[in-house]
């Protein structure tokens, strides 16, 4: 009883000394900037790409120290981590999470820490709100247009293969997340411009658009064909409940010739269709995973980002921090777009692959340091994001 | 006969483990100034993110410290305040009084209390039972309340002025407050604590266990709404995972701040804010040590594991007894 | 080993115990204490709680180790590593709690740790295992109790015998009985006597360990008194006398009476409170009588007669099937709130577990109950006003604590009944029943419970004290209630003539 007790009180001893010793360790490390990257996801294959960028070649090729949080779940999570960054001295934040951006961008202003969104945009009227904000840096990544334009292609790509067959899975649809939104009405519009096809009656994509925001969900009942078929919709993640798990089957045993996949469909759908001629059209990012689905016939289509997509926002980030943000003519912070890559093939998924490794990025150091300096203009910035470097 | 002396070194003993989070939590604040000023931290930033981070915390766990003492346990304190979030979220939304949205968190959160116990006390349950079937009702309800007008979420707006520590701090000084004059100085604390020690002896000493059991949750619905409010300012977009992780939590933080699992007479309420205090004093602590280590949050949950074992050690001791005889 | 005695010689040393000392922390729980056991004795230990009884023979049993000192067991150095290593080798101990398996068989408890006996191609035989242990209990007189039986449905005292079952089995040399008299009425306790005039016959040894001053005179061929740690005295059979024996035991004179004085019934006229053909199903069968102001009524049984429910039926902890419990102005004792409101109190025979929060301090006990007293507007409760009460309740019964903070788990048996009894006279009531009030507690508090009821009666108090010892029910109460399967069989009134045989006849 008594030597317990020493032992614990030894115990609890040694791990403070043992944090005492790491805490001074750890300093003695050339003073570099801080930089406070929040995620929602923290272990998907996505967010593990991005975080290699940063983390094993930006931070190897410039003064910059990446702290990264933890996977936040909602709005009350992503201000502590704020909070934590701010407190641990970071100078920006680039923010991959967006359960409240309004209320991201509003603490770091008040703080005075830059901003900045990665792979996302504001939508419009989040963007007049806050585009004159002097710590906001802006966004980059694919805009509301290029996400429904993805979708689009995805289908066209699909009908001119003379597919007639489909499923469609919605992903965030039942949460109204913007972007998958936006992808799922590209398919639909894509149908629709059959000369047979509507949906809800309609075949305006402003119109689609619009009923995909109210239903919250696409409602096979509304779409009326002659040449295609809509034989299944699946939407959402919940891998726990036995109603979405037997919907997800009830998809895949339709049979349709390929499921039209607003995102993540590999990770719902790829265990399902395997054995059977189920293919996956999806837009996600460049990862191993999707080598394998596309080495082995289970996806035949991806539209992706890729790691150093999110090299452009740093780059941005920096220029803030060293007191030269690169802003709109009208003085305004950058809402610049990105296209995805298209890969319709194993060895164009390979070739993607080695053009953007974490050794050797497409935005490496050299393109970087075009637009990090004191004097990027707007015009030059905004090439160099929307220049397209898809692989030839 | 030194028998007595024996005694008071007990006593003695007794009041210096009691003190133990006390000294824990001057410990981590001394570690975080002292890493702080080696990480060159901003302390201004940090204490701010201390308080933000413990206040809500610290509120619904004193609140819940009246049901941890009857040796209760309630799992729903986290939707329950997910529920109040959503309500106050809606009335403010609604009529733009902060009052009204105010009165509307606690009225929530003591109306689901309430139907936990006085379930409880009808069919004759542990609460804790009601509270399982109570967790599942209130998220029901919040996802209803959250997707009622489309959308994931109920956004607030209008209320960041009110986000600032001061109107944390100033509720929990007055909930505290509130908290330690019917624990201490009112029969009402008196017979929580002693149906938690013994409700045996309670029962034969005319204490209505389902009276107490009532009021107990009465005190912990009041935290709850406060904490929803809290919640709601704080947070401004309230999504299904708003105050997802405050009810482990508040058991976490209870520990830490001293008080028995099993409840009873050496409960305290101040566990509740010392123990909130520090566990986010050293979730700030690993923060910074290990932000960019690869792994850092499962060697930060690793630790925070250590930690709450050993203070469940440490607060073990001071209830067992050597074998004494007779 | 047991199996190489071959002859038991009397008079023969069994067991040497020389300068054993032991500690707990600061406090030494045995000084320097040596003793010789011989063949054929029946050996009684006697102290006040903590007075080391326990620890010697527990030390001897194997349970635990001393910190100092040397036994010898048959000439050999004796060094036991566990219970069960002891009683394999020839000291069996019968402890003080209970020990046996709820949730298995008669047979499993008494053969546990040992069914391989039974068992073939790792399939255990019912029948065998439950005629052993069948065989088993009648060999110790024990026949209402087979070996099929689920632990789960015996009594108290049932699974105390089962336990001295397991134990006689073993055929020690040295049989230590630890306070079991205590859980056993007197078929129980006459199983256990026989089988201690067995032991002696044989030529092995007890060591009989009780509180109770005329059990362990009847039972014992010598008795050693302990103190404090301390070996104080032995006395030798001749020697017995009670008054000598507590004295050794406190360390100085009784002051005053032991029971009460006088001989006359006494009481005043008015009811205080009304039992009226009250039956609780399976326990009480339609019992009725009066409490007077200024009396001290006994209730007395065996231990299953239904008086204890009876006790709980009275304070409103057990609603009645049938009957009611009122009070003078005809309130009907309905709960303990009621029961607490109209000032009575109620004292369980389970102390531990129904009286006091062990965890919880002297204050913390003794306040509870008296809170009305000085709570300002019955509500809010301050800190000086609160210990000034409990202080006069620690004064008042001389409470030996080191101060109203101190745990009550960390109390001796007789100080935590002081602490109960605090807990129920500070606040004032009336009425008090008092369920085996002096059980497990050792004379000096004795005394003063007794001293304390005749303070109490003399303040015109009700006082209804349901006890299983006949010598203080007849010594303390002005009308004797005798109960037998839930129904009163008797009522004596205080008188010097009465006689345990005649009261007994209506227990049986």
């Amino acid at each position: 009883m008594k030597s317990l007790k020493k032992i614990a009180s030894l115990v609890l001893a040694l791990a403070f000394v043992a944090i005492a010793v790491f805490a001074l360790a750890s300093c003695g490390e050339a003073k570099k900037v801080k930089i406070g990257v929040i995620v929602a996801d923290a272990t998907g294959s996505e967010a593990l790409s991005f975080r290699n960028y940063y983390k094993e070649y930006i931070e190897k090729n410039y003064n910059v120290e990446f702290l990264y949080s933890d996977a936040l779940t909602d709005a009350e999570a992503e201000k502590a981590a704020i909070e934590n960054f701010i407190t641990s001295g970071c100078k920006a934040i680039i923010s991959l999470a967006s359960a409240d951006r309004p209320a991201q961008i509003e603490q770091c202003e008040k703080a005075g820490v830059y901003y900045a969104v990665a792979s996302g945009v504001l939508n419009d009227e989040e963007y007049a709100k806050y585009k004159s904000y002097k710590y906001y840096v802006g966004a980059i990544g694919p805009s509301l247009d290029v996400e429904y334009q993805t979708g689009y292609e995805m289908a066209k790509a699909q009908i001119a293969q003379g597919k007639t067959k489909f499923a469609i899975y919605g992903a965030g649809v039942g949460y109204r997340i913007d972007m998958h939104v936006q992808r799922t009405a590209g398919m639909l519009a894509a149908l629709c411009e059959d000369d047979t096809t509507t949906y809800g009656g309609v075949s305006i994509p402003g119109a689609i658009i619009g009923s995909l925001y109210t239903d919250g969900e696409v409602s096979l009942s509304k779409f009326q064909s002659s040449k295609y078929e809509l034989v299944g919709y699946h939407a959402l993640w919940n891998f726990g409940d036995a109603t979405w798990q037997a919907n997800l089957a009830s998809v895949v045993a339709a049979d349709p010739e390929v499921i039209l996949c607003a995102g993540t469909g590999l990770s719902v759908f790829g265990q399902a269709v395997s054995g059977t001629s189920v293919k996956i059209c999806d837009i996600d990012s460049f990862t191993s995973d999707y080598a394998t689905a596309m080495q082995n016939g289970t996806v035949t289509y991806l539209a992706g980002k890729y790691a150093s997509s999110i090299g452009p926002i740093f780059a941005a980030v920096l220029d803030a921090v060293n007191g030269h943000a690169v802003k709109t003519e009208a003085g305004e912070a950058l809402a610049l777009g990105q296209s995805y890559w298209v890969a319709t093939s194993h060895a164009q998924f390979e070739k993607f692959q080695s053009a953007d490794s974490v050794s050797n990025p497409i935005f490496n150091k050299t393109l970087l340091d075009t637009v990090i300096g004191d004097n990027v203009s707007y015009t030059t910035f905004k090439t160099f994001v929307e220049t397209d470097r898809t692989p030839e | 006969m030194d028998k007595a002396k024996t005694n008071d070194k007990y006593s003695r003993r007794q009041k210096i483990i009691s003190l133990t989070p006390i000294i824990g939590l001057v410990l981590l604040l001394a570690l975080y100034v002292v890493i702080g000023l080696i990480k060159d931290i901003n302390f201004k930033a940090g204490f701010e993110a201390i308080v933000n981070q413990s206040v809500i915390l610290a509120i619904v766990a004193t609140g819940a410290i009246f049901i941890f003492t009857l040796g209760s346990f309630d799992i729903s304190l986290g939707a329950s305040t997910l529920v109040s979030a959503c309500a106050g979220g809606l009335i403010y939304n609604a009529t733009g009084s902060v009052w009204l949205m105010l009165v509307a968190c606690v009225a929530v959160s003591l109306i689901a209390s309430l139907i936990s116990s006085v379930l409880g006390s009808i069919f004759n349950l542990p609460v804790f039972v009601t509270t399982v079937a109570m967790m599942s009702v209130l998220s029901a309800i919040s996802e209803m309340l959250i997707t009622g007008k489309g959308g994931n979420q109920i956004r607030i707006t209008g209320l960041s002025g009110l986000e600032n520590i001061w109107l944390k701090l100033i509720v929990l000084a007055i909930f505290s407050a509130l908290c330690v004059f019917v624990f201490e100085f009112t029969k009402i604390g008196r017979r929580q604590k002693a149906l938690g020690g013994n409700p045996v002896c309670a029962k034969l000493t005319g204490i209505s266990v389902k009276k107490y059991a009532i009021l107990a949750f009465v005190m912990a619905g009041i935290g709850i709404g406060l904490g929803g409010f809290l919640t709601a300012i704080r947070a401004s977009t309230i999504t299904s995972g708003t105050a997802g992780d405050i009810g482990m939590n508040i058991f976490i933080a209870i520990v830490f701040g001293g008080m028995p699992i099993s409840g009873g007479p050496r409960s305290r309420i101040y566990a509740a804010i010392i123990g909130s205090f520090s566990i986010k004093i050293l979730s700030q602590i690993l923060t910074m040590l290990l932000a960019a280590v690869p792994g850092a949050n499962g060697i930060a949950q690793m630790v925070r594991a250590v930690f709450f074992l050993a203070m469940v050690y440490l607060a073990s001791i001071n209830y067992r007894t050597k074998m004494l005889p007779r | 080993m047991v199996s190489s005695v071959k002859e038991r010689v009397r008079g023969e040393v069994l067991l040497t115990v020389s300068d054993m000392t032991k500690t707990f922390g600061p406090v030494t729980a045995l000084n320097n204490v040596s003793m010789t056991l011989r063949r054929g004795d029946v050996l009684g230990l006697i102290g006040e709680n903590g007075s080391g009884k326990s620890t010697v023979s527990s030390i001897i049993a194997g349970m635990q180790k001393a910190d100092r000192g040397e036994m010898t067991f048959l000439g050999e150095k004796w060094d036991p590593q566990s219970m069960l290593d002891a009683l394999e080798r020839g000291v069996g101990m019968i402890v003080q709690e209970s020990g046996t398996i709820p949730g298995i068989s008669v047979a499993e408890n008494i053969f546990l740790g040992e069914l391989y006996q039974f068992s073939k191609f790792g399939i255990v035989s019912r029948k065998k295992l439950n005629d052993a242990a069948n065989a088993v209990l009648k060999n110790i007189g024990v026949e209402n109790v087979s070996g099929d039986m689920p632990m789960i449905s015996l009594d108290f005292q049932a699974r105390k015998l089962i336990e001295i079952a397991k134990v006689v089995m073993k055929e020690p040399e040295i049989l230590i009985v630890d306070e079991t008299t205590t859980a056993l009425s007197q078929h129980g306790r006459e199983v256990l006597y026989k089988i201690v005039d067995r032991y002696r016959s044989e030529n092995r040894a007890v060591i009989f360990i009780s509180h109770d001053l005329d059990e362990i005179m009847e039972v014992c061929d010598t008795l050693t008194v302990l103190r404090d740690g301390n070996m104080i005295r032995t006395f030798e059979k001749s020697e017995f006398d009670p008054d000598d024996i507590r004295t050794s035991m406190i360390g100085r004179e009784m002051q005053g009476d032991y029971y009460r004085s006088d001989f006359v019934p006494s009481w005043d006229e008015d009811v205080a409170l009304n039992v009226d053909n009250v039956v609780v199903t399976g326990h009480v069968n339609g019992v009725s009588l009066e409490v007077h102001r200024g009396e001290i009524l006994g209730i007395g049984g065996l231990s299953h007669c239904g008086m204890h429910t009876l006790g709980k039926t009275m304070f409103g902890a057990v609603a009645p099937d049938g009957g009611k419990v009122t009070l003078s102005d005809g309130t009907e004792v309905k709960n303990e709130f009621v029961a607490m409101k109209n000032m009575l109190g109620y004292v369980s025979k389970d102390r531990d577990n129904e009286s006091l929060i062990l965890s919880a301090s002297v204050k913390d006990n003794i306040a509870i109950a008296g809170m009305e007293k000085y709570a300002v507007n019955n509500f809010l409760i301050l800190d000086g006003r609160e210990k000034k009460y409990v202080d006069e309740q620690i004064d008042g019964l001389s409470i030996k604590c080191s101060s109203r903070d101190q745990a009550v788990q960390t109390l001796s048996g007789g100080n935590k009944q002081k602490v109960v009894f605090g807990k129920w006279v500070g606040r004032g009531s009336e009425i008090l029943i008092l369920d085996c009030p002096t059980r497990g507690v050792d004379i000096g508090v004795k005394q003063a419970m007794y001293q304390l009821m005749v303070k109490l009666k003399s303040e015109g108090k009700s006082i209804i004290m349901i006890s299983e010892e006949l010598p203080e029910l007849m010594g303390m109460s002005d009308r004797l209630i005798i109960m037998k399967d839930g129904k009163v069989t008797k009522e004596f009134l205080r008188s010097s003539e009465l006689s345990d045989a005649e009261i007994i006849k209506y227990m049986i």
